[in-house]
């Protein structure tokens, strides 16, 4: 009798055991890749963003040839119609999109007239290293309260910059000659309206040649 | 006929001087809305004026304001919201102590009806708070980060000091600024320890890193209390003139090293405007707005030696 309560004790026990396991046995290859899929990667969320959302919103940007004298007539006004801000700040963003002919090429930067006859720089390409948040924050396409990390939002940015630097610059550079005339399309901050105006420092998504001269 | 006439000229001249007099005795008397400025440590300058604007402004709206403070601690903090929650507050102005660790305060306060609205620093969580208004830390340290490498050079050995590590402040300013910093290999970081955004800790890690490694050119600190402490060990040490500090946050004292030549550069961070700026929010949600974006970025500005003349009292002149 005490016997035949132990075993349906055990038998319980196991039942328990099996309904509600104290652990679970998972391979290693797929906890790692659940752990993988649980972090959020930036370089893959770069990579996609760019190529479905960033590319396909060129025709969003506006031209340079309306911005430009919109700024130089009143930036007040062009600010108001063809700006984008973000959060509390002063600073703000263009999304532009144009032609131009280059004037200068430095290590930095490379300088673009956009007027068929002008021979200031009204546009600023870099050379370099890419810094901040131009292509984050200048579409409007990224939101910072859909990142319940801003880690993950600020790691979205240093992404995009490196796919500047590893996509366009290098053929930019190779491009870019004092004469020739460059398509491109990209955003630029404005932080401060007397520096950042003229040229306009332009982050490019894409640049491409479209004249030896 | 007189004395009735008399007697309704009583009564109504009863009646005016009731109607002047009653609603501000029963507006003295009512209570007043209660608004709790919860504030993740008063041990340190920048966080007392955050804590106090955030105060000031509730009151110029017209609440009762009280502030608490959570010492750096969860456990403490916790233990605020508890009492604010039974203490009947209808708005929490709230600077977390950790990004996840105090996430669990904030949806209870949340269940109990009460809005939060964080400060300067911000929960990893978009379904607690009803608002957040943060420093945007990285882009300000993305800048700090250029600058560095403009007046360092793009050689040589340099130390930094983090904040409290589990704080996001403490990495978004970090990544900020190695996201330009390291693309120059020249520039070797020697030693990155936390001073836990203390200036008494801040003082004691740099001594330490002083002694390991004493050929840095520069320390990048996470905030302005830590750079105090380690411009302290630089005096101490005899390297003041050699050993390029940079701060973080806008401090008082900090600006008005920069001023003296002696602090290289900090990121102003804004913090009356912050604490303005979350107790209107608040006020507005007691009215009965309720569509707020849930993060807000407050850009940072780069003061340096050229600009410091704009800066002073937390802000731009």
């Amino acid at each position: 009798m005490r016997a035949l309560r132990w075993i349906s004790f055990m038998i319980v026990l196991a039942g328990l055991g099996w309904r509600f396991p104290l652990f679970h046995v998972v391979p290693l290859q797929q906890a790692v890749a659940e752990k993988k899929a649980a972090t959020f990667d930036p370089t893959h969320f770069a990579g996609t963003f760019w190529t479905n959302r960033l590319l396909a919103s060129l025709d969003k940007a506006v031209s340079a040839t309306v911005l430009l004298p919109a700024i130089q007539s009143d930036p007040a006004t062009a600010k108001k119609q063809f700006a984008r801000s973000v959060g509390m700040g002063e600073s703000y963003f263009y999304f532009v999109a144009g032609t131009g002919r280059v004037v200068s090429v430095s290590d930095d930067e490379i300088r673009l007239a956009v007027t068929a006859t002008g021979t200031n720089a009204d546009i600023s390409l870099p050379a370099g290293p890419v810094f901040g948040n131009s292509l984050r924050d200048g579409t409007g396409l990224l939101n910072v309260s859909d990142y319940p990390n801003s880690q993950d939002f600020n790691d979205i940015s240093a992404a995009l910059n490196h796919l500047v630097e590893t996509a366009v610059l290098p053929p930019l550079r190779t491009q870019a000659k004092v004469g020739v005339h460059i398509a491109f399309a990209g955003c630029a901050e404005v932080a401060d309206e007397s520096s950042d105006l003229k040229p306009l420092h332009v982050v490019p998504v894409m640049t491409r040649l479209t004249s030896n001269q | 006929m007189k004395t009735s006439l008399l007697k309704v000229l009583l009564a109504a001249s009863l009646a005016v001087l009731a109607s002047l007099f009653l609603p501000a005795a029963s507006a003295q008397t009512a209570a007043k809305d209660k608004i709790a400025v919860v504030v993740s440590t008063l041990n340190n300058p920048w966080f007392v004026v955050l804590g106090e604007t955030a105060k000031a402004r509730a009151v110029e709206l017209g609440y009762e304001a009280t502030i608490f403070d959570s010492q750096n601690d969860t456990a403490k903090e916790a233990a605020n919201f508890e009492n604010i929650i039974a203490g009947g507050y209808q708005a929490i102005l709230f600077n977390p102590t950790d990004a996840n660790g105090s996430i669990a305060s904030v949806l209870k306060a949340k269940a109990a009806g009460i809005p939060v609205f964080c400060i300067d620093r911000e929960i990893n969580a978009t379904n607690a708070a009803t608002s957040q208004m943060l420093s945007d830390s990285y882009s300000g340290c993305v800048k700090l980060g250029q600058y560095f490498v403009k007046t360092v050079g793009k050689e040589g050995e340099y130390a930094e000091l983090l904040g409290i590590v589990g704080d996001n402040n403490t990495w978004n300013r970090s990544k900020g600024f190695h996201s330009v910093v390291d693309r120059y290999p020249g520039l070797k970081m020697v030693a990155q320890q936390s001073g836990e955004f203390d200036r008494a800790k801040g003082l004691e890690v740099m001594e330490s890193i002083l002694q390991a490694h004493p050929n840095i050119k520069a320390v990048f600190c996470g905030n302005d209390a830590m750079a105090m402490g380690a411009y302290q060990a630089l005096v101490t040490a005899n390297k003041a003139d050699v050993v390029k500090v940079f701060g973080f946050d806008g401090a008082d004292d900090v600006v008005k090293l920069i001023a003296e030549g002696k602090i290289a550069a900090t990121g102003m961070q804004f913090p009356k405007l912050m604490a303005r700026q979350a107790a209107e929010y608040a006020d507005s949600y007691v009215k009965g707005k309720r569509d707020f974006a849930q993060k807000i970025p407050v850009p940072v500005e780069l003061v340096t030696q050229q600009n410091v003349s704009k800066y002073g009292d937390y802000g731009k002149k």
